[in-house]
């Protein structure tokens, strides 16, 4: 016991609070899950609270989600898994080794050199579109080359400026996060219809959305990931160093297998944050490879007030959620995200 | 530093990400600033025209962008600091060793995994002023059929409760976080000294925690500003434009009506609007950061 735990009455007064707020917490869920097995009758009849004493459970609505009378649930479920998933590996991995990579070489950009990415991009991407005339995209490709090629170019001499260093670099990423998604979604819808155009199908594809979302969670992953290898101790990797091990290995078959627990905690953060991603989706895809939540989302508007099924509906989209609900909070007690907060 | 070493390695580490990020976040808002500067249209489709500033004239001076503006403001402030209020407080409680601290931390957690969509479809339900529980319980007071999504006021904040009760489960989750980490010493020194828990909260507790609390705020704001799918679903803006934000009227401007230089000047100023707000945000914090550092 420490001195910050509390003591006598005031212990239950909190337990009271936590037990209130833990019911305001489950109501809704325990709603929706009771409404997808009643019948039309006893939802607009009025409330009804308790299976058996209030209303009879019946499984029509699952029967009818199941048997797909109510619409393509089964695709969109699976191509929501499986961007889901895939992103999450990718992200995980690439943010991983970008993560390692800032936390144990030094980089060094030249404030110039970025500036000079901005200024030819912009202006290459005019400058092809609206006076040489190409399309957008060919546009894009050629200014988004010769823009890289040049900065990486400009980079290695000694310019003036300010010269920005590792966590200039890790700032970059997390500042993704501060600009709002609807900018980028509504231009990489352009793109993607631009490139659909000449003949590389990107919108509603596996690949244009999931290339999306890996790019939208690399932010979170180098940022998570970052503080976990800050913490792993160095001296494993100078062993092998001396022992001349290439750093590719020292990477994937020490530090990787070494950091699973951490990998396993930003896999899954990342996870539930793309399958519960509304904005991307509703832009990139329309039919095929559309997710769970936009077809959530459309229930209300097809179908009215059919509360049962919509209910039935919107459980799909819970319930993995739910299950990684529990193993979040059993990480939380282990302490393994307390690194990420520091 | 230590630990660090040189190996050409590392760019083979570093680069996919970069190009990524460069390709896919980077060089679209390029692309939308540029067009922000042009007059756009797909449909009908006329040949694109360079306009200078027009559209974010045309914009500022537009009364619906102001409105938004607000909308979403009042949405992402209010929410926010009741979040924080509640999220502090539970995150104390956890911490305090309540019983079954275990079993409230997980059911804690949940809300903010729930999909907003499927979140914003149960509250709809709830909130259906004929056969909603919500109004059985007003109904008991002596309030039936209180218009919870049909008016405008009523609409906002529903809004904002259940943006309230989704992410005050992330505030929860980082403060507590931040909590565990405090040193116990201070608090066996102050207890010495006899001081009331309430002084202990506000001389040692809540200055400890400002730097993570400035943070998570920080971040939920930025969040909020971004909402979409909630009112998507609940409200679709509805009634009128009462409740529409910033990301809705963009979605409104480009998908219904493809004005493509428009709503790309639209959410240049949702980008600008962001970065005044962190901006003015972190000037104020600063000296208070300063002092307790």
């Amino acid at each position: 016991m420490s001195v910050r735990d509390l003591r006598g009455a005031k212990r239950y007064w909190v337990f009271g609070a936590c037990l209130f707020w833990l019911l305001l917490t489950l109501f809704p869920l325990y709603w929706v899950a009771i409404t997808s097995f009643k019948r039309p009758v006893d939802v607009v009849g009025g409330p009804t609270y308790l299976p058996f004493i209030d209303f009879q459970p019946t499984m029509t609505a699952w029967i009818e989600l199941f048997s797909g009378i109510r619409g393509e649930f089964f695709s969109n479920f699976w191509s929501s898994a499986i961007v889901a998933t895939s992103a999450s590996v990718i992200a995980t991995l690439l943010g991983a080794m970008a993560a390692y990579a800032l936390v144990r070489f030094p980089f060094k950009v030249r404030l110039l050199s970025g500036v000079a990415f901005f200024v030819v991009a912009m202006g290459g991407f005019l400058l092809g579109r609206d006076i040489l005339g190409f399309n957008p995209v060919t546009a894009s490709i050629i200014a988004f080359c010769i823009a890289l090629a040049l900065s990486v170019f400009v980079n290695r001499y000694r310019l003036p400026g300010p010269v920005l260093g590792n966590d200039d670099v890790v700032f970059w990423f997390v500042s993704q996060r501060l600009f709002p998604p609807i900018v980028v979604a509504f231009a990489l819808f352009l793109l993607y219809t631009e490139m659909g155009k000449m003949g590389f199908k990107m919108t509603d594809t596996y690949f244009g959305l999931t290339l999306a979302y890996v790019a939208f969670s690399l932010p979170i992953v180098i940022w998570l990931m970052r503080d976990f290898f800050a913490g792993l101790p160095v001296d494993v990797e100078e062993a092998a160093l001396v022992d001349n091990v290439p750093s590719w290995r020292i990477f994937f078959g020490i530090v990787l297998p070494m950091s699973k627990p951490g990998l396993i905690a930003t896999f899954v953060i990342t996870l539930a944050f793309v399958w519960n991603e509304f904005l991307f989706a509703l832009f990139l895809t329309n039919s095929r490879w559309q997710t769970l939540p936009i077809l959530v989302a459309g229930q209300n508007s097809q179908r009215g007030d059919e509360w049962w099924s919509i209910s039935a509906a919107a459980l799909v989209a819970i319930i993995p959620m739910v299950i990684i609900a529990g193993f979040l909070g059993r990480m939380m007690r282990s302490g393994l995200l307390r690194g990420a907060v520091k | 530093m230590t630990g660090m070493r040189e190996d050409p390695i590392k760019h083979f580490f570093l680069w996919p990400a970069v190009l990524i990020v460069l390709a896919i976040a980077i060089f679209p808002l390029i692309y939308s600033l540029a067009n922000s500067f042009m007059s756009l249209r797909l449909v009908p489709p006329i040949p694109p025209r360079f306009v200078g500033f027009d559209n974010y004239i045309d914009l500022l001076s537009n009364e619906r962008f102001w409105q938004v503006v607000k909308t979403t403001s009042i949405i992402a402030f209010t929410s926010v600091a009741l979040q924080f209020v509640l999220g502090f407080a539970i995150a104390l409680a956890l911490v305090k060793k309540v019983p079954g601290e275990n079993f409230f931390r997980v059911g804690f957690l949940l809300p903010m995994l729930v999909t907003p969509v499927a979140v914003a479809l149960v509250a709809k339900q709830i909130l259906n002023p004929t056969m909603g529980p919500l109004n059985q319980l007003t109904s008991f007071f002596g309030f039936p059929n209180l218009p919870f999504l049909t008016d405008s006021t009523w609409a906002l904040g529903s809004l904002i409760t259940v943006e309230i009760w989704q992410w005050t489960p992330f505030v929860i989750l980082l403060l507590l976080a931040g909590l565990q980490g405090l040193p116990d010493d201070v608090y066996e020194a102050a207890e010495l000294e006899n001081a009331s828990p309430w002084q202990q909260f506000w001389g040692i507790t809540f200055p400890l925690m400002l730097p993570i609390s400035a943070a998570v705020i920080f971040i939920r704001i930025v969040e909020s500003f971004k909402i979409i799918d909630t009112v998507f679903v609940m409200t679709g803006g509805g009634p009128g434009i009462s409740t529409e934000t910033l990301s809705l009227f963009a979605y409104q401007e480009g998908f219904k009506k493809f004005n493509l230089g428009y709503t790309s000047s639209l959410s240049f100023l949702f980008l600008f609007v962001v970065l005044i707000i962190s901006l003015v945000y972190l000037a104020i914090l600063k000296p208070y950061l300063e002092k307790y550092k």
